[in-house]
């Protein structure tokens, strides 16, 4: 009978199989020559995977550039990337595993996006700085890290005020008259809609309809069918993928073209969207980017040439979560090359002061961690996605109004 | 309002062809087949693929896509539910589905990645206009789709030898071994009869909606909604419980709002459970199908 | 028989011995990072085998109450201040009640109907609750997510009190499910599973046993969701009513062993550590989740009864084989 004590054995043995290797004392960082390990957990299965995967390929590719250039402070950069399967839980874990067990010297944040706030905590609780290509919701900003820090060019739910001074910039008879709003409920899409409506309504442009619709609603076409027949002269969505692409689906079933539409996701996707809805039934189409295909910004040339090699494919499907990564590399590098350093107190120290040059344009950071730059305004033309605003990064002049569908 | 009631009318057949094949295996077997939605989905990628590398059309592909479904839901039925003992087959028949949902989700993931696809015909953003209502062309054919193949079932349940002896089956599956039905036989052809109707739904469903590797579990949790309102094992339950819940669902979200529209379901649910915890349809025993 | 009356109680009083000194030894941080999530779903196993295993109604909507007592903790605290870090586990015990009480007439309801329809009820139950969350936006924050004040333990010994706490909820499951085992209400349950028509005509007072099994279970599990709330520190509709883990529940129950003490401890142990390990050593493997689900399908149909009933029949009829028990009903022992 003593083997129905096997349960407490099983686990007992397993409690002290795993003390056994956490006898603390690890290698300290800062030996010269040692590698610069960065450890993140990136959403490599899941709901999230494929921009995860994106995220993943913009580290890689840093670390490949640093590494072919002799490395950081002369340290080889050595990436040690793992899967969080897009659960809260697991990314927890993740990142204990990564500072208290790998011990790396740097931690990269998560994507998804709704992983970075308790990611970010744990990267706190031990000193860690956190630079984060993704997670720029208000709450973030609210938890007050100052180890934090979201490498875009603004807070997400501001990257609709580049479209807000786009309008303004029109004269008075050009700008619309009326808006109708359709607001994905989730933590970036809802607030940057909101915050349009705010700045337009104050300008004078009438809301004639608002309406929130969460993320498992599949078939869209009942609110646009309602928005259509109000016929406004501008529709502002606040949109993640796949339900942009089916707002616009709706609007082509019910023929109604608006003369502004604005998408602030999934229509500035260079390849999935004019897959989804039809190459004809792009054209005119406003969203916001930070990054896209031939910017001017520093190393973007760079970057485009890389990935091109390393990845193949044009730079139409460079996918901006994997800029938006690499940027987060080169702010490491730009820290090490200013202070001749490389350790979370120094990078914490350094980046809540002065800008910072990526592919997205110079930043800086706030003490929250908010960049307070501004988002560039895309527009598809023939076929392409060109900035069109401001005008020190267009590469072409807005085309208003929006043709009919199918043009 | 109007347009929110044609809106659900068209969708109700797609999802009244989803739901029979989910309560035909329940009828048979009295198996909640969770994997139901991930059918749909696996049907639905079947006709992607067919369509992006053949430029096969979606409803054209409808027979090949069935015909493979139809023997996946053999397989599944054969390796996965045969095995389980007659006295607690409904309780692991939901896991052991589940499982197999998990399952069908990981393969899709592999093959096609998570990212969403759709199936993009020429006309898939064509509609007519009918008396000032915009009703669109991919939804008509898809509801005209779904009744077909609803009364090809029905036919074949109706006027066929299978179909009296999946009839027998269900209302008696003593007498009908007894007359020399083969229950294993009838189990695993009604299962990949289930899984033939998520294809066909599947490849309408894919010209309807965006949809990834993930996209069942929103599915199975209407597709069991629906079921459970109508009254398991009954299949002119599942085309009223599909008609009601689309309707309200259309109604709620045009009329009202969209963020409340899977709360109607769901209180329609549960006041009719209240009233009659078998459904409208359901009765106590084995029923009719 | 007679031996195993001496073993249980000892064979606990090592465990929770050995659980309750392990932290000394200086585990390290993300091993008790482990150990606390694998602690939550030994504790949500154990209760949910409370009603699922010894009553056979199969709920898969449980996280609808782990989420409410998730939100719970959160929204308290957004209007209390935090200020030792040990008030969020002062409040379980009246989330754990409070949540009973809710859940009264829902099971009230929902057992209205038998096996295969209370398990998709309970689903509903479960969308109803992620859909309130999302909905509800001037409460919960809606899609934005919520947030509760870190804990102001230091860094050092952080993980400990959320341990320690989990480690008692743990023996208080398992508490009640060994008493349930040892008295009347251990087979009225065991009736119910049965046959409950049968055992109502007997005179077993099914509804108030079965009811009672219901609000222990979720009044448990609700406790758990607080622990999470708080150790994650943010929280989101999608995340706290995440299907999966009621998945996990009864995966775990159906692993170890139904209507056993030891059963779903032991579930809870084997797949989630493995899951936490495999998740983060194999990272990016995209067949992770063909494998969980093989390991799942493996499991049901070797073992439908989970790993300690079918390692005891073994055993049993090595030691017994003239005595003809293959009939031996799941779990009528305290293993």
């Amino acid at each position: 009978m003593s083997k129905r004590n096997g349960t407490v054995a099983v686990v007992t043995a397993a409690l002290l199989l795993t003390t056994g290797c956490s006898s603390p004392g690890g290698s300290a960082s800062g030996d010269a020559g040692a590698p610069l390990v960065i450890g993140a957990s990136v959403s490599l299965t899941g709901d999230f995977s494929d921009s995860g995967k994106a995220v993943q390929r913009g580290y890689q590719l840093w670390a490949d550039t640093v590494n072919a250039a002799g490395g950081i402070l002369g340290r080889a950069v050595q990436l040690k990337i793992v899967d969080d399967a897009s659960s809260p839980t697991q990314v927890v874990t993740n990142y204990q595993n990564l500072i208290n067990k790998d011990r790396v010297d740097l931690t990269f944040g998560p994507f998804s996006t709704l992983l970075t706030i308790p990611a970010s905590q744990v990267a706190k609780r031990y000193g860690y700085a956190f630079l984060a290509p993704a997670g720029g919701g208000p709450k973030m900003f609210e938890q007050n890290l100052d180890n934090y820090f979201f490498v875009q060019p603004a807070p997400t739910v501001q990257s609709g005020d580049v479209f807000v001074n786009y309008v303004l910039s029109l004269p008075a008879d050009r700008r619309p008259k009326t808006a109708a709003y359709a607001e994905l409920d989730d933590p970036f899409a809802a607030p940057l809609a909101e915050n349009v409506r705010q700045k337009l309504e104050a300008a004078g442009v009438r809301t004639v309809y608002k309406q929130v619709y969460p993320s498992e609603t599949m078939d869209l076409s009942p609110m646009m069918g309602a928005i259509a027949a109000l016929r406004p002269d501008a529709i502002i969505a606040g949109t993640q993928n796949e339900d942009a692409y089916s707002q616009v689906k709706s609007l082509v079933q019910l023929k109604f073209s608006p003369s502004v539409l604005f998408q602030s996701n999934g229509a500035n996707s260079p390849m999935e969207f004019p897959d989804k809805v039809g190459a004809g039934n792009t054209e005119g189409i406003l969203s916001p980017a930070d990054w896209f295909p031939g910017s001017k910004a520093p190393g973007s040339a760079d970057f485009t040439a890389a990935y091109i090699k390393k990845y193949g494919g044009t730079a139409q499907s460079i996918d901006d979560s994997s800029a938006e990564a690499y940027a987060v590399g080169q702010v490491i590098s730009a820290v090490a090359a200013r202070t001749n350093k490389i350790d979370n107190k120094t990078i914490i120290s350094s980046l809540h002061a002065g800008s910072w040059p990526t592919l997205l344009g110079t930043l800086s950071w706030s003490a929250n961690g908010a960049p307070s730059g501004e988002f560039n305004l895309v527009q598809w033309q023939k076929g392409k996605l060109l900035p069109v605003f401001p005008a020190s990064v267009a590469q072409a002049s807005p085309e208003a109004p929006k043709p009919a569908w199918g043009g | 309002m109007v347009q929110g009631v044609i809106l659900g009318v068209l969708t109700a057949g797609v999802y009244a062809l989803m739901a029979s094949g989910q309560t035909l295996i329940f009828g048979i077997m009295r198996v909640v087949n969770m994997a139901q939605g991930a059918m749909v989905i696996l049907g639905a990628y079947l006709s992607y693929q067919l369509f992006t590398s053949f430029g096969v059309d979606p409803f054209l592909a409808i027979p090949a896509t069935t015909a493979v479904m139809f023997t996946v839901g053999v397989a599944v039925q054969l390796i996965f539910l045969r095995p389980l003992h007659q006295d607690d087959r409904t309780q692991l028949s939901v896991l052991v589905t589940f499982a197999v949902a998990l399952l069908l989700e990981g393969v899709m993931s592999v093959l096609w990645s998570t990212s969403d696809r759709s199936i993009n015909t020429g006309y898939v953003n064509a509609s007519w206009t009918v008396l000032g209502y915009q009703i669109s062309l991919v939804r008509l054919w898809a509801f005209l789709l779904s009744l077909v193949a609803l009364g090809l079932l029905h036919v074949l349940l109706r006027r066929t030898r299978f179909g009296r002896a999946v009839r027998a089956s269900v209302q008696n599956p003593e007498s009908a071994r007894l007359l020399g039905v083969d229950a294993d036989r009838i189990a695993a052809i009604g299962f990949g009869l289930g899984a033939a109707t998520a294809a066909a739904a599947g490849s309408v469903y894919g010209l309807l909606y965006p949809f990834n590797s993930g996209s069942h579990y929103d599915l199975i949790s209407q597709l069991l909604s629906i079921v459970v309102l109508g009254g398991l094992g009954s299949i002119g339950g599942a085309v009223v419980g599909s008609l009601v819940i689309s309707v309200s669902t259309a109604v709620v979200a045009s009329a009202f709002s969209p963020i409340w529209a899977p709360m109607t379901f769901f209180v329609v649910l549960l006041s009719v459970l209240l009233i009659r915890p078998r459904g409208l349809f359901g009765t106590a025993a084995r029923g009719a199908l | 028989m007679r031996m195993r009356r001496g073993v249980g109680p000892v064979r606990a009083a090592v465990f929770f011995l050995v659980l309750a000194v392990a932290p000394t030894f200086g585990l390290a941080h993300w091993l008790l990072t482990m150990l606390v999530f694998t602690l939550m779903f030994a504790v949500m196993a154990s209760a949910w085998n409370l009603l699922g295993g010894f009553t056979g109604y199969p709920s898969l909507g449980h996280v609808a109450f782990f989420g409410i007592g998730a939100y719970a903790v959160v929204l308290w605290f957004q209007h209390h201040d935090i200020s030792s870090g040990y008030e969020p586990f002062l409040l379980l015990p009246a989330i754990g009640l409070g949540v009973a009480l809710v859940g009264l007439p829902i099971a009230a309801i929902a057992m209205r109907t038998r096996a295969d329809v209370f398990a998709i009820v309970t689903i509903t139950l479960l969308f109803v609750g992620q859909t309130l969350a999302f909905n509800l936006r001037d409460i919960t924050g809606g899609a934005q997510g919520a947030s509760i004040v870190p804990a102001p333990f230091p860094a050092d010994s952080y993980e400990i009190p959320f341990y320690d706490a989990l480690v008692v909820l743990l023996a208080v499951s398992m508490g009640l499910t060994w008493a349930t085992m040892r008295s009347k209400v251990g087979l009225s349950l065991a009736a119910v599973r049965m046959d409950e028509d049968k055992a109502a005509g007997i005179g077993v007072r099914v509804q108030t046993v079965k009811l009672l099994a219901f609000c222990v279970s979720v009044g448990l599990t609700a406790m758990i969701g607080g622990i999470w709330a708080y150790y994650e520190g943010f929280i989101y509709p999608q995340f706290a009513f995440d299907p999966l883990i009621s998945v996990a529940m009864v995966l775990m129950t159906f692993l170890g062993g139904r209507a056993t003490l030891w059963g779903p401890v032991l579930g809870a142990f084997i797949l989630e550590l493995a899951q936490q390990y495999f998740a983060y050593s194999l990272g990016g493997s995209r067949f992770y989740l063909i494998a969980y689900a093989l390991v799942f399908l493996v499991v049901i149909l070797v073992m439908p009864r989970g790993i300690l009933p079918s390692v005891r029949d073994r055993l049993w009829r090595r030691g017994r084989r003239r005595i003809v028990d293959a009939q031996l009903p799941a779990g009528d022992g305290p293993l």
